[in-house]
């Protein structure tokens, strides 16, 4: 009996985090018949003990490992991304608590969520990919029905049908690329694809597959032209699922982007040059960094405005895809890691701020600073460190992603582009602040905010700030993954 | 020394965070005071200073790809100046503030952290030991700026609409700063390129620069210059220092005197050695400094607030500073360029001017801004048509501004005499060398000696319209001379300004100084100028003789005018309805102009671009769907009917990458 239990924990070690999600996911609904209270702790004691578990798995050299037929695999950089997953869940489930956007069925929701995270993990777990196609669509099935969950705001549902068709259609495109990729090296395995497309000469079939890849997942991404459902369903969306989509499953298309393409551009690095498709991802970033950033500066509306801010951001990491160097991915994943804090925590602060009755208008916001002191301060982080003042979080990773660009010499016009953009992005989060600081509001009664959201955004706030002071340990982190990553 | 250092970091870095109350604030500022003195002393008087070494202490901050950042100290003589003065004039502007701010009740906590983190920014500015650090507190400053300068926005003394402009100035402080610390980060990207280093010690080594590509040392050391522009307020972008009056007077003092405005001029000391690189970098410095000097003080001429009188006698010191500094460097950069031979030690003349007259300005333009703010304190008005007659009820105030007014007017013997007869020495070197710039040169000193006509006339039309004659508005009661607190700062400042011109005599001549040794090193402090040297050169001078008599043209025209009366100024503007009176009222249409870019460029291109976003591709996506599906058109009507333009256009999408991607593999013929 004790063999059969050490065996299947053996077994099951490479996927541990998702398991025991899987399993939360599975009781959570039972629990959440009887209160939504108990559902939200049972949820976030299980995000925390699985975020443990991967800690533990990742500490001191980290475990490695693979199960079923290599499909999934355990290594440091997948441990940094389910860390990055756990922690945008637990976030999530936090602020969802006590959001006045679900009043029903709590069970059902956290359920959801769970398993929408472990669609994420899968995707960054898979070595194939027909398992990182069925992560991809559990996650994206999963996140159209939180879409959908205020099912009497017709906002909601629009949203949700919205995500559902553009979804769909990202689907067939990638899938498509994906028979075609099979058609051409005969194989699923990311690694054995990457080998053999590294030889090739580009033909138009290989030049289509890649194409149609880079469509799906730029739908996920909201790159441009594939962005114009990301602020329609941010606005539509409850607060804490727009959340989730902008700090979790965007995240989800940029692990896929870097499994197949950066890989790509690595193997190719080795024998020879593949510089359009470099070109291709460059153009794509300044592209999306530029509309994002000044589309984003005429919103009035705060989930929109935020919306186009991911797209920005969303620009900014797709220079790690045409710098295509180790460095450049230690800064995007740093960026990455900044970017779950200082978005999830202005997504927060606008949750916490809705459920207390103010709307998503900016105009909203005049004279926060004096209703709610220390809500402003924690927004006013936020703005500055997503507009890279330093010594905020968002400067470091955004330095360190920049800096990466200039190393070669190849790329330094994207990286005027890039300065001169996040110039531009602050301009946009300086009338935020202005709006809470400066701007004279109409009331001055105070706003409560419930706990769950203050201690939301208590520790998004204080891990911007110590980002920003100390910044080394998480360098190393993202250091290790990215050695696991790229051979 | 290196504990007492590490207590340096620890008392700037732990005193202010707090805020706290008035106490700590000012008590803080002390404690940073003395510890600068301690410092300063400790490092004049060791060995690294006799040796020419700077001190370097730092520890490794996170390292990333091949690069090392570092978090340290780095002081040299330059540092200390700047140390001493800055903190020596927060510390007696947080005393002040005592008095001015004594009104404000609650939102003092707001203030005196505001102010602390400011001095915090600058001292670790000028402490840094690398560029990033630099930058880190750049922008610090920046931020606390602008919640400085939108300290009145919710309920300014004046009124609602002066709140109103409270807040948009503290705005533009803010985005035009920005233009220029956009142009520093791009500046800190090509360094680090150039030198995969950011640190004091590794770009500053004169084989380092020389084994590096001399375009990228150029355009790092321009772009640095564009960093500069924007935060000390030179020509284009000089238009937000006015605004920024706004603010409480106190913080117009600390932002013009002491911090913010001088870190754009240390930017350029500090980085000299690349500077130096090339004439050409350094002749547009002097050209940009010398346009700003003389613009603004013809902006001054006939403004009739007396806090902007003083932001544009700023930017015009400012542009004074930058002019020296530039005037200097060339003269450096064409012997080392092109061998010509200057003269010697004559050469760093611009450098000791430039940083000479950033202190002794620090000192003078504390003082009249705590001035102004004690008349304004007084009176509760910043129009000084509506002061005067003011000496009888505010002696000390009326005498310690005269003594800043003849400061920065050149008198002789006051301190600004002497760092500005030096400015104006530098600019005409180059001529009297014979370089090639020559004759730009000698245009650029015919610029200056205008200018400082152009200042002791604006500044005594000031104090004159203050202080002399009758009140001319009686609903405006003079409450009499302000607190102890208030007064005290300014007698101590007055003594300063009088006398920091003879400390250039004492040593100091040697301290601020830019050497390049025999072996090519570049050096801050060491061998300067023998005291008898600068005197001789200054008293022998005969354009001395020719600025100090513009300089008393103007005083005496300004008394003539306002004081006696005998020239009716209407006269020159026909009752401010001429057209040039009302082109510098309009500021030369600067503002108009920013506001013409920003809006029709920025936020027309945004609303542009959200329109072809939202009517234009979709509306061709449209079309396109429309044509394609025929028919079903009436579908459209349907609340989701929109998604239908998204496929589209991601279909669209999908074709236009794959075009990019033919365009790119098949005519880039890779």
């Amino acid at each position: 009996m004790l063999d059969m239990i050490t065996d299947f924990v053996d077994f099951v070690m490479p996927v541990a985090p998702h398991f025991i999600l899987l399993i939360a996911a599975l009781i959570a609904p039972a629990i959440g018949m009887k209160s939504g209270k108990a559902s939200a702790i049972f949820m976030l004691a299980a995000g925390l003990f699985a975020l443990g578990v991967t800690g533990y798995m990742m500490y001191d050299g980290g475990y490695n490992g693979r199960v079923f037929e290599n499909l999934y695999e355990f290594n440091q950089f997948t441990g940094f991304m389910i860390v990055l997953f756990l922690i945008v869940l637990c976030l999530v489930v936090v602020m969802s608590y006590g959001s006045s956007d679900n009043k029903k069925h709590h069970g059902e929701y956290y359920s959801l969520l769970a398993a929408a995270t472990i669609g994420m993990m899968l995707v960054c777990a898979s070595v194939d990919l027909i398992s990182l196609f069925v992560g991809l669509e559990l996650a994206g099935i999963m996140s159209i029905a939180l879409v959908a969950f205020k099912k009497n705001d017709p906002r909601s549902s629009e949203a949700a049908v919205k995500y559902l068709i553009i979804s769909g259609l990202s689907t067939a495109l990638f899938l498509y690329g994906m028979s075609l990729i099979y058609g051409l090296t005969g194989t699923l395995n990311i690694n054995e694809i990457v080998n053999a497309l590294a030889g090739q000469e580009i033909t138009w079939t290989y030049a289509v597959a890649l194409v149609t890849m880079i469509a799906g997942f730029g739908f996920k991404i909201a790159v441009i032209p594939f962005h114009s459902w990301a602020p329609d369903v941010y606005e539509g969306a409850p607060t804490p699922v727009a959340t989730f989509l902008a700090i979790g499953s965007k995240k989800m298309g940029f692990v896929v982007f870097f499994k197949i393409f950066l890989l790509l551009f690595v193997a190719v690095r080795a024998t020879g040059e593949i510089q359009e498709l470099q070109w291709l991802f460059a153009i794509l970033a300044a592209v999306t960094m530029t509309v994002g950033n000044v589309v984003a500066i005429s919103q009035t509306n705060i989930k929109r405005m935020l919306a186009y801010s991911s797209i920005a951001q969303g620009g900014y990491l797709l220079i790690v895809l045409a710098v295509a160097s180790d460095y450049a991915l230690v800064g995007g994943l740093f960026h990455m890691f900044t970017h779950v804090f200082m978005k999830g925590g202005a997504f927060i602060v606008v949750g916490a701020l809705c459920a207390r009755g103010l709307s998503e208008n900016i105009s909203d916001y005049r004279g926060l600073s004096r209703r709610a002191p220390l809500i402003a301060f924690a927004m006013g982080v936020f703005m500055f460190s997503l507009a890279g003042i330093p010594p905020l979080a968002g400067f470091w990773s955004k330095f360190i992603l920049f800096s990466a660009g200039v190393d070669g010499g190849t790329w330094i016009w994207l990286i005027a582009f890039a300065v001169i953009n996040s110039a531009i992005s602050l301009y946009y989060y300086a009338k935020v602040v202005k709006a809470m600081y400066i701007d004279k509001g109409t009331t001055t009664e105070k706003v409560k905010v419930s706990f769950n959201f203050k201690f939301a955004i208590a520790v998004c706030a204080i891990a911007t700030l110590a980002i920003g002071f100390f910044p080394g340990p998480i360098i190393e982190f993202c250091e290790f993954a990215v050695k696991a990553f790229i051979p | 020394m290196i504990p007492l250092l590490a207590f340096v970091v620890v008392g700037f870095f732990g005193n202010k965070f707090k805020g706290g109350g008035t106490a700590i604030a000012v008590l803080s500022a002390v404690a940073a005071f003395a510890l600068s003195g301690v410092v300063s002393y400790a490092y004049l008087t060791g060995d690294l200073y006799s040796t020419s070494q700077p001190y370097v202490a730092s520890i490794k901050w996170l390292a990333f790809g091949s690069y090392e950042l570092n978090f340290g100290i780095y002081i040299d003589s330059l540092t200390c100046v700047m140390m001493l003065f800055s903190s020596f004039i927060s510390m007696l502007i947080f005393v002040y503030s005592i008095g001015y701010m004594g009104g404000e009740g609650k939102k003092k906590r707001r203030y005196y952290a505001e102010i602390s983190l400011f001095l915090a920014g600058m001292l670790g500015l000028v402490l840094s030991s690398n560029f990033l650090e630099m930058f880190i507190f750049w922008e610090i400053m920046g931020v606390c700026s602008y919640l400085l300068i939108g300290f009145w926005s919710y309920k300014h003394p004046e009124g609602d609409e002066a709140s109103m402009k409270a807040a948009s100035a503290a705005k533009k402080a803010f985005l035009v700063t920005r233009l220029g610390d956009v142009c520093f980060m791009a500046g800190l990207f090509v360094l680090l390129w150039t030198f995969t280093s950011l640190d004091f010690t590794v770009v500053f080594d004169a084989a380092n620069i020389a084994s590096a590509e001399t375009g990228m040392v150029i355009l790092g050391a321009l772009l640095l210059f564009g960093g500069v522009i924007g935060k000390s307020a030179q020509f284009p972008l000089q238009d937000w220092l006015p605004d920024a009056m706004a603010g409480p007077t106190t913080v117009s003092a600390l932002i013009h005197a002491a911090t913010m405005v001088k870190a754009g001029v240390y930017l350029i000391a500090r980085s000299y050695p690349l500077f130096i690189q090339n004439a050409d970098v350094m002749l547009l410095v002097a050209i940009i400094g010398a346009v700003t000097a003389f613009i603004a003080a013809t902006m001054a001429l006939n403004n009739m607030n007396i806090k902007r009188v003083l932001a544009y006698s700023t930017i015009s010191q400012l542009g004074y500073m930058v002019m020296a500094l530039g005037a200097g460097g060339y003269l450096i950069a064409m012997e080392m360029q092109h061998g010509v031979p200057t003269a010697g030690i004559l050469a760093t003349v611009g450098f000791t001017a430039g940083v000479f007259h950033m202190m002794n300005h620090a000192f003078f333009k504390a003082l009249l801004f705590m001035g102004a703010g004690s008349v304004i304190h007084a009176t509760g008005t910043e129009d000084m048509r509506k002061m005067g007659g003011l000496s009888k009820k505010m002696r000390k105030t009326s005498w310690t501004m005269l003594i800043g007014c003849l400061s920065i007017a050149g008198f002789p013997l006051f301190s600004g005499f002497w760092s500005k007869d030096m400015i104006l020495e530098a600019t005409m070197e180059p001529s009297i060398a014979g370089l090639a710039a020559g004759d730009i040169f000698l245009f650029l000193f015919a610029l200056a000696a205008i200018t400082a006509f152009l200042t002791a006339f604006y500044m005594f039309r000031m104090w004159f319209m203050t202080f002399h004659g009758k009140p001319k508005d009686e609903s405006i009661h003079c409450h009499g001379e302000s607190p102890k607190s208030m007064t005290i700062p300014l007698i101590i400042l007055s003594i300063f300004a009088l006398g920091s011109g003879f400390l250039i005599f004492f040593g100091l001549g040697d301290i601020i100084t830019f050497n390049v040794s025999g072996s090519g090193a570049y050096y801050f402090g060491g061998d300067g100028h023998t005291p008898a040297h600068i005197f001789d050169a200054i008293v022998t001078n005969i354009w001395t003789y020719v600025t100090m008599g513009l300089a008393l043209i103007g005083i005496l025209l300004a008394y003539l005018m306002y004081a006696r009366s005998l020239i009716n100024p209407a006269r020159f503007n026909a009752n401010g309805r001429s057209r040039v009176y009302r082109f510098l009222n309009a500021r030369y249409f600067f503002p108009e102009l920013y506001d013409q870019i920003a809006l029709k460029l920025g936020f027309g291109v945004a609303k542009g671009i959200d329109y072809l976003d939202k009517n234009l591709i979709d509306g061709t996506v449209n079309g396109i769907s429309n044509a394609v599906v025929g028919g079903s058109g009436a579908l459209r009507k349907i609340q989701t009917g929109h998604v239908r333009d998204y496929v589209s256009l991601i279909a669209l999408g999908v074709i236009a990458i794959m075009a990019i991607l033919a365009l790119l593999v098949f005519s880039g013929g890779i």
